[in-house]
């Protein structure tokens, strides 16, 4: 054998030990991590997997001495050849570890061991203290954390908890040690001056001497181990002679709880603490804490004050609320999602925070309605509010914030530029980091990036849809759905410079508060169906019903809109499509009853994330059900099957979506689940505990409920409560109501249009009868809209008897701005109204109010005087029906109340509505042709918006007709009609001119396209000021002398009845 | 009060109208001015809340000389004796016409389905069958569905009445759903009713349905099924209107050269509204609701509302209309009616026209009754002859007399039923 051969083997031989050595290290690394075992299990398997580590593991042995007990195999030998490792605690020795071989082995350099044999005994000795040190921290955390003992409980006699925690904390912590022995002494001389002499006081005086020790330079000395030792057990005699062991055991848990929470305190309190700092603290807390406890030391609600100020909301109101539900360990949930910059003092913005207070709500209220328990919140990342200027700041932006100063048209050219700029800026590192985190955390499940801002949801500014919420698909590379996520969040960041939020805080007197924008990054609830990703279900609930369809229903008794996928379409009012409705007070009750009515009211469009495009979508019930039905979860719950005009719930086994025709009905789910039940505490709860009614937004994946949204109801400008003026004169009042009604305002009515129950039942022929119906539709394309009401007997629109309710239908009266139905006492009954029950839907949907009127109940006024004598103007309106004349009675209010308007009140909370005759509700706003010509135009945002739409137009168009030269295009004369001459124009009106022509055909041409640069260029000017873009501006209708005089078409307007033209001066140049 | 509007005085006005012209003695006039049988009854429903409601309920039998007497029960809010009476007249007269051996009922209740729950409902059904049980039953009147009942109410009043009397009587109500009792060729039976009918009339008028064309108003079940029968018979469908659901107008939809309505269906949302901008890309022309009605084309086919054919617009309609075969209930006003038999246009009676709804419900009693179901074409088989022979009758009494078409048809129906209770010996 040649030395390189020796060699080989010497370097072979060390390394097949090495290998042994570690194989036998993760052996007792996994005896270690066992926790089933117990301490003396685990060391005696220790014990025999030890020798498999060494040289000669057949005649290897080893031995583990404890706390006065030895572990080692059965037929252990003693021997001299032994390696052996001492136990250490705290510098104290409490045991220790041997390996011995039991005969002869050959030597190595220095001795029977190897230098890495002796080095794996310290790592196992080393392993195995910090393993029961471990184990006794879980025993202290959970000793501290259990019940509070029954003092008569025999098992309790012995041994006293608190001397086992006393033991533990020496060996672990004896800060705390120190810290418990001062309280215990100070509560020991506070309460038993007499029992225990001074003796309290002495021992105090021993424990505080190290730290304040005079005036002496040198720093004080710290206690030993053993002065410790000495100092508790006699403290704790002492204590034990005037204390049961149940009280001493505690007052000890109270005191660690406290002294755990102040390292929390010190880094809430200081001022301009970084966010960082309190989230290591909460974390270090959290760990620590017994979640289940009684709040139990002051400096505990203290700490809950700030942490709510600090990351919620610093409202005197808020806190009172949220204090009461959220504790400190409740914050973990947000401090472990949270994305902040450093030193970031930022919160979560108001969405984020009704959200969490709401979650938390349900959760402690969950003990006693376990219903509650079931609801989840989607997993959430919370990104600070502050570092909105954090990413402004890195990327040089701070410019932005003047944004809000600037004029709309300015903001609205630069919006668009604004998004883009703020598209191409640059994260900063740590935020990409984070978010990086974040996304891992999320997966590749589809993310919804909303708006949290400082500003959101705060009560009476709900910022609906003013903030963006963007759907993200997030599906393909880790870099893919990072960059979207930013793009997203970049996104809602531009959205705070968006003209529309610019204006909404401007209206609000909201521009100079600070508003910074939070971020929630959610995962989408839902489930994968085909392409698609979706919630089963989802929709919006209010706590408070503003649009009763019975009355057996009450306004507590909530609103549901529901929808089938992704709650958005539950959100918005729609234009085409109709979500259901329930009450979740009287979910029987529903809105529609007949097949018919079920099947026309159902929805018809469901939206979706399509996962291969990663696009939002909206796809057509009927064909997504035959492609998709058998996919959807609880699919039973949501659609109904409708055969041979039988609408029925059935079993999902029995709905053959290829041929059967479904309905979404949600029938299934009101009546074989607990969901109604559910919202319906849900909504009950949040009520009570935060004393407002709720508006909530949910959704479900067909197996749990998540809770999305939480806000106060009274937060949407429609369901705000009317005032109830009380110093009205008696004579201006037209109408009172004191049933069924609900929360709106209808201002500057300008119309009532007035069926007269009493004419209306005296009608005689069928013909007559039917005439009303169609009276009221044509009357109802003449009046300005929603500036009217209508009025009238019984059940509008029924489709049964005629003589019971005027005949229309949903056309004939969708101009309006309430149906008000008129149950007047005939001879012996009250007859039932209809709440609008025939076009319910429509109604919500266009925001129509509705409110029934009962003139012969007590206390009620209805002017029936005013509404009976005042000038008729139908015969004017529709000269061929003046035999309806005294059935049908159109009234122009201001015409007839010395230019007053009716104003509507709604007030649900006081169950009181009333109609009386005031001047018009906006400070200025007087219609075009009521008001003396101004020359000027006042800046657009120092007026309410809707008076402005017409302003300016108006404006405009006297400047356009003085410079329209009479002669060059033989032009009579010009005038204004329509909306703005109405004063009624909105954002996206056109300006309506009639142009009296009288000329050659080139003229013509040449006066078309002057128009036609005119309408461009107001177009133009338009969508800076409102965003609404369109082709031109101007509606020029031309008329001839010959139109005049047959008052064809719009030449009718000039000289009309009811909102004439108005004639715009020209040049004095004339024809 | 007594100067208002009532349905009944209308009917037993029109009555006494086609009374004088048969001439019918004073005994016959005063038995079928009003009806035979009344039932008033009070129901009592335990509601959800634990409280009970007292419902008024009715049932009217007007005449039962020809058969059981058949009509709906209606759950209406404010409904009235009257109205049901008038409801009770007319369904005499409606079975007679087609001359199936039915007499002429109508019930309800006063209440409103939307401010009941379902199980109030249900409630409510079994307590006006348990009221009404010993006076009802397939021998002896016929309940059906009528203003907001439905299918599920009808097994509610069936189910009940079978407990009552320990069998199994399939026959005592109609307008179950297939399977559960129901008749086949239900839904296609209003449609196809009105062009069977029409089909006997332009033989009569000697036109050949391969070169007519016709305008139809609506595009709901009775309109899609006429006009898919017109066109296999060789018609042209020019126009048909259509409720515009997000414009909230009615549009008409054009094409001179013919719509096809099965395009037309396959173009058609859920709400009954037709695609424009696809039926612009078909070819068709997209025309304000109301000029169905101005169409140069020999059939006009009302097949949506009542009181769409009005004095203010009965003057549109174009010289060339030829036949007005009415597929709604009651589309035209009495003014426009006048206007219309000035201008001889030949009017198939809404009471014919529609009867295609109330012949399949004889069928489904039929059906029901011997416990044995037809296969669809079976169905529709029988409705064609029974409608057929029904027109033909009219229409020969109307040549024979030289009576207008409406009128001829009250004089034929009453008639039927005048002979039956003269042939009875109820009166001499």
């Amino acid at each position: 054998m040649t030395d390189r051969d020796n060699a080989n083997e010497h370097l072979l031989g060390l390394l097949q030990e090495r290998a042994k050595e570690l194989n036998c290290l993760y052996r007792i690394d996994a005896i270690l991590n066992d926790e089933s075992l117990s301490l003396p299990e685990m060391l005696e398997r220790i014990v025999s997997a030890l020798p498999s580590g060494f040289r000669f593991p057949d005649v290897c042995q080893a031995r583990i001495v404890y706390q006065n007990r030895t572990y080692q195999p059965a037929g252990f030998l003693r021997s001299d050849i032994s390696a052996v490792c001492d136990l250490k605690v705290e510098g104290g020795v409490v045991g220790l570890v041997e390996v011995l071989y039991t005969r002869e082995v050959p030597m190595v350099e220095d001795g029977y061991f190897y230098d890495k044999e002796r080095q794996l005994l310290k790592i196992v000795a080393e392993r195995i203290v910090q393993t029961i040190m471990v184990r006794r921290m879980k025993q202290v955390a959970c000793a501290l954390n259990s019940p509070p003992p029954d003092v008569g409980t025999p098992a309790w006699a012995s041994p006293p908890q608190w001397k086992v925690v006393v033991a533990l904390l020496l060996e672990t912590d004896p800060d705390m040690l120190t810290y418990v022995c001062r309280k215990m002494l100070q509560h020991l001389s506070a309460c038993s001056s007499n029992a225990g002499g001074n003796r309290p006081a002495v021992l105090n005086q021993r424990v505080i001497q190290p730290f304040c020790s005079g005036e002496v330079n040198a720093p004080g000395a710290r206690m030993t181990g053993q002065e410790l030792a000495q100092l508790s057990e006699e403290t704790f005699t002492l204590a034990s002679q005037q204390m049961s062991d149940a009280e001493i055991f505690m007052s000890m848990r109270r005191w660690i709880q406290e002294e755990k929470a102040n390292s929390l305190i010190t880094a809430v309190e200081r001022i301009g603490g970084s966010v960082g700092e309190v989230v290591e603290a909460i974390s270090r807390y959290y760990h620590m804490l017994d979640r289940h406890s009684p709040s139990a030391f002051p400096a505990e609600r203290w700490l809950e004050v700030a942490l709510i100020r600090r990351f919620l909301s610093d409202k005197p109101d808020f806190i009172r609320i949220a204090r009461r539900f959220l504790k400190i360990h409740d914050f973990y949930d947000v401090t472990s999602r949270l994305i902040y910059p450093s030193g970031s003092c930022g919160k979560i913005g108001g969405k984020a925070t009704g959200l969490f207070l709401a979650q938390k709500i349900l959760d402690r209220r969950s003990g006693e309605i376990p219903l509650l328990a079931s609801v989840k919140v989607p997993k959430t990342w919370y990104v600070a509010t502050d570092e909105t200027t954090e990413f402004l700041q890195y990327n040089r932006l701070q410019g932005l914030n003047e944004q809000q100063y600037k004029s709309l048209e300015e903001i609205r050219i630069e919006y668009p530029q604004i998004i883009q700029l703020l598209k191409a800026a640059h994260f900063p590192p740590g935020f990409v980091k984070s978010l990086a985190m974040a996304l891992d955390d999320f997966g590749q499940a589809p993310l919804i990036v909303r708006s949290s801002s400082v500003l959101e949801d705060q009560a009476g500014a709900a910022f609906s849809g003013k903030y963006k919420s963007l759907f993200l698909g997030n599906q393909g590379s880790k870099k893919d759905r990072l960059e979207a996520v930013m793009d997203a969040i970049a996104e809602v960041y531009a959205s705070m410079y968006s003209p529309d939020s610019i204006q909404y805080r401007a209206e609000r007197g909201m521009l100079d508060l600070h508003e910074e924008m939070g971020i929630l990054i959610q995962e989408v609830v839902g489930t994968r169906i085909g392409p698609y990703f979706m919630p089963s279900f989802a929709g919006v609930a209010f706590s408070n019903n503003e649009y009763c369809w019975s009355p057996r229903i009450k306004r507590e008794d909530g609103l549901v809109r529901l929808v089938l996928g992704l709650g958005s379409r539950a959100v918005d009012r729609l234009n085409n499509d109709f979500p259901i409705l329930m009450s979740p007070g009287q979910p029987e009750l529903r809105v529609n009853t007949t097949p018919d009515e079920i099947k026309y009211y159902s929805p018809k469009q469901a939206d979706v994330l399509n996962l291969e495009n990663n696009a939002f979508e909206s796809v057509d019930i009927d064909s997504f059900l035959r492609n998709y039905g058998d996919a959807v979860p609880d699919v039973q719950h949501i659609v109904s099957v409708c055969r041979d005009g039988y609408v029925r719930a059935t079993s999902a086994l029995d709905i053959d979506f290829d041929r059967d025709d479904p309905v979404v009905t949600f029938d299934g789910l009101a009546r074989n689940s607990v969901f109604i039940k559910t919202i319906d505490r849900i909504l009950q709860v949040l009520r009570e505990e935060m004393q407002t009614p709720v508006d909530i937004e949910f959704a479900c994946d067909g197996k749990q409920f998540y809770l999305l949204q939480c806000r106060s109801q009274n937060s949407g400008p429609e369901s705000l409560p009317g005032l109830i003026p009380k110093d009205i004169e008696r004579s201006n009042i037209i109408f009172s109501a004191s049933r069924h009604v609900s929360n709106g305002t209808i201002p500057d009515v300008s119309h009532i249009v007035y069926v007269d129950p009493d004419g209306y039942s005296e009608l005689q022929s069928l013909d007559d009868l039917v005439a009303v119906g169609r009276v009221v539709g044509m009357i109802n394309a003449m009046l300005p809209k929603r500036r009217f009401i209508l009025m009238g007997p019984g059940r509008w629109g029924s489709r049964g008897d005629v003589k019971l309710g005027v005949q229309v239908s949903y056309a004939d009266i969708n101009n309006a701005a309430a149906l008000l139905e008129i149950a007047k006492r005939k001879s012996n009954y009250v007859p039932e109204l209809s709440f609008g029950t025939h076009f319910f839907q429509d109604l919500v949907e266009a925001n129509i109010r509705y409110l029934p009127l009962y003139p012969d109940d007590e206390g009620i006024i209805f002017n029936e005087a005013f509404l009976t004598r005042v000038t008729n103007i139908l015969p004017r309106l529709l000269p061929d029906y003046v035999r309806l004349a005294q059935v049908v009675r159109v009234i122009d209010v201001p015409e007839s109340a010395d230019g007053k308007l009716l104003q509507i009140s709604m007030n649900g909370e006081m169950g009181d509505a009333i109609g009386y005759l005031a001047a018009h509700a906006g400070r200025q706003a007087v219609p075009r042709r009521q008001r003396p010509v101004s020359g000027k135009a006042e800046r657009a945002d120092e007026l309410r918006f809707d008076q402005e739409f017409w302003r300016w137009r108006a404006y405009m168009a006297e400047r356009l007709a003085e410079r329209l030269d009479p002669v060059a295009f033989g032009v009579k004369g010009a005038y204004l009609t329509g909306s703005v001459n109405s004063g009624t124009a909105g954002p996206g009106s056109d300006i309506d001119l009639i142009i009296h022509f009288q000329g050659e055909a080139e003229q013509l041409r040449r006066l078309k396209s002057w128009l036609e640069g005119w309408s461009i260029a107001l177009a133009q000017i338009n969508y800076l000021k409102t965003g609404c873009s369109c082709e031109g501006l101007l509606d020029a209708h031309i008329v001839t002398d010959d139109d005049i005089a047959a008052k064809t078409s719009f030449a009718a307007k000039i000289d009309a009845i009811t909102d004439p033209a108005t004639p715009l001066k020209m040049s004095d140049r004339q024809t | 009060m007594e100067r208002a509007y009532n349905p009944y005085t209308t009917a037993q006005a029109q009555f006494d109208k086609v009374a004088a012209i048969i001439g019918i003695d004073d005994g016959t006039r005063d038995l079928l001015r009003q009806p035979l049988r009344e039932f008033h009854v009070l129901i009592p429903v335990h509601m959800d809340d634990g409280s009970t409601r007292i419902f008024n309920g009715f049932r009217i039998q007007h005449n039962d000389a020809r058969g059981p007497a058949k009509g709906g029960v209606r759950f209406h809010p404010q409904e009235t004796v009257d109205t049901v009476r008038a409801l009770s007249m007319w369904m005499t007269w409606k079975c007679a016409i087609v001359d199936i051996p039915l007499g002429g009922g109508k019930g309800g209740v006063i209440c409103d389905p939307h401010n009941l729950s379902e199980s109030e409902q249900e409630r409510l059904c079994r307590g006006w069958v348990r009221q009404l049980s010993r006076v009802m039953g397939p021998c002896v009147d016929v309940p059906a569905p009528d203003v907001m009942t439905n299918a599920k109410h009808m097994l509610w009043m069936l189910d009940e009445f079978e407990v009552i009397h320990g069998g199994k009587y399939p026959g005592f109500i109609t307008g179950k759903p297939v399977g559960m009792g129901g008749s086949l060729g239900r839904t296609e039976a209003t449609g196809y009713g009105v062009i069977y009918i029409l089909r006997e009339a332009l033989k009569d008028l000697g036109i050949d349905p391969r070169g007519t064309t016709a305008a139809i108003q609506g595009f709901g079940n009775v309109a899609r099924y006429a006009g898919s029968l017109y066109s296999s018979l060789g018609g042209t469908v020019v126009a048909v209107s259509c409720w515009d659901n997000s414009a909230k107008q009615s549009f008409t939809i054009r094409k001179k050269d013919g719509l096809d309505t099965a395009m037309l269906i396959g173009i058609t949302n859920s709400y009954g509204t037709i695609d424009r901008e696809k039926a612009l890309a078909a070819g068709c022309e997209v025309l304000p609701g109301d000029d169905w009605i101005s169409q140069d084309v020999d059939i006009l086919i009302p097949a949506a509302m009542e009181s769409q054919i009005t004095a203010d617009n009965v003057g549109r309609i174009s010289k060339q209309v030829r036949i007005l075969a009415e597929g709604a209930n009651g589309p035209t006003t009495p003014d426009a009616d006048e206007r219309i038999k000035e201008r001889g246009i030949f009017v198939i009676p809404d009471f014919l026209a529609n009867a295609g709804g109330v012949t399949c419900s004889y069928f489904e009693q039929v059906q029901s009754n011997t416990n044995f179901f037809w296969e669809k074409e079976e169905v529709l088989r029988r409705l064609d002859g029974q409608l057929t022979s029904a027109y033909r009758a009219l229409y020969d009494l109307a040549l024979k007399r030289k009576m207008y078409m409406r009128d001829a048809a009250y004089v034929i129906a009453i008639n039927r039923v005048v002979q039956a209770v003269k042939m009875r010996g109820w009166v001499r």
